[in-house]
């Protein structure tokens, strides 16, 4: 199920490069092709050249669009440092900030007529998820050593039996349920839009779902972010 | 955002991946059950590994419930404690 009409699929037919009408395509050009793989670039341009247009030069007066940014990366700044210290914050904040910029304009994007949610493919979302999840090992392995592995031991040795598989398989509960909340919220919202656009786009219909839509988007994006920052500040403490 | 509202979707954002992980993990405890009967052991031990990886899928279930409840609780108490 996709949107009635995607007008970047439609200008790459005009210029005659092949774009899938399946989920994924064939050949490597088909595949970049996709309309989840072109509306991710639409919105990394979108971030990047919206982040150049209005901040330009930083000034010490902040003007308009510079006020916007300061708000933003300042609520994210505090939030952050909230969750897991002001130490972590400062190393990994650049990468947590843009994953949150991007799903947060990810999300909002498939509300307009004629663009999708580029996470609403699970590839999206998996690639994200995979990204945070490799990354919290790496910053456990870092920060503890070989002795990382005591998070998965529990508090007395006698009850490792019992809790090696229960910490493992929450582990990976981490991966699946971060990447399918994520596709599965937003790629709901995007159905049930293009479903209500053809039954009854003439009334209206799909309205309070768009309203509820920007709710859907907004706290998926903060969800996947206040997980990240969790994992990553457990990954960093000392094993219980 | 209003105070109330930014609360809100913290509260969402806090609470509201309990029911996804609580299956996830159930789901993944069950898969791996179900491929050590069928795969590693060619079905000659099935139905014991499914149910062990059920059982295993559950306490990790109920684990990573807990821990979100442990984790929100120290933040509450520090919380109570400023106001």
């Amino acid at each position: 199920m996709e949107h009635p009409i995607l007008f970047i699929s439609i200008i790459l037919e005009k210029m005659g490069l092949p774009v899938p009408h399946g989920p994924v395509g064939h050949s490597l050009l088909e595949q970049l092709c996709a309309p989840y793989m072109t509306y991710t670039w639409l919105v990394m341009a979108f971030l990047f050249f919206v982040a150049k247009l209005t901040l330009g030069d930083l000034e010490m007066v902040p003007g308009k669009g510079q006020n916007f940014w300061e708000l933003v990366i300042g609520g994210m700044d505090d939030f952050f440092a909230d969750n897991m210290g002001r130490e972590m914050t400062d190393k990994f904040f650049p990468m947590i900030a843009t994953f949150a910029l991007y799903i947060a304009v990810a999300n909002l994007i498939g509300l307009i007529p004629g663009f999708m949610s580029p996470t609403s493919s699970l590839n999206t979302t998996l690639a994200l998820t995979l990204i945070v999840w490799l990354s919290h090992h790496v910053i456990g392995f870092k920060a503890h050593g070989l002795g990382y592995y005591k998070h998965f031991m529990g508090p007395v040795w006698w009850l490792v039996p019992l809790l090696l598989p229960i910490e493992i398989i929450s582990n990976f509960a981490r991966l699946l349920s971060l990447s399918i909340r994520l596709f599965g919220n937003i790629m709901a919202k995007e159905t049930l839009l293009a479903i209500l656009f053809m039954l009854a786009g003439g009334f209206f219909a799909p309205l309070p779902i768009m309203i509820l839509g920007v709710l859907v988007s907004v706290v998926q994006a903060m969800v996947f972010v206040l997980l990240t920052v969790v994992y990553f500040s457990q990954a960093q403490e000392h094993a219980h | 955002m209003s105070g109330v509202k930014k609360e809100f979707v913290q509260l969402l954002a806090n609470y509201g991946h309990i029911g996804f992980t609580f299956a996830a993990a159930i789901m993944i405890g069950l898969a791996g059950g179900i491929y050590l009967d069928q795969k590693v052991f060619d079905g000659r031990t099935a139905p014991w590994f499914t149910f062990i990886g059920l059982a295993f899928g559950i306490a990790a279930a109920y684990k990573s419930l807990l821990e979100v409840l442990w984790r929100n609780k120290d933040k509450d108490e520090k919380k109570d404690q400023d106001k």
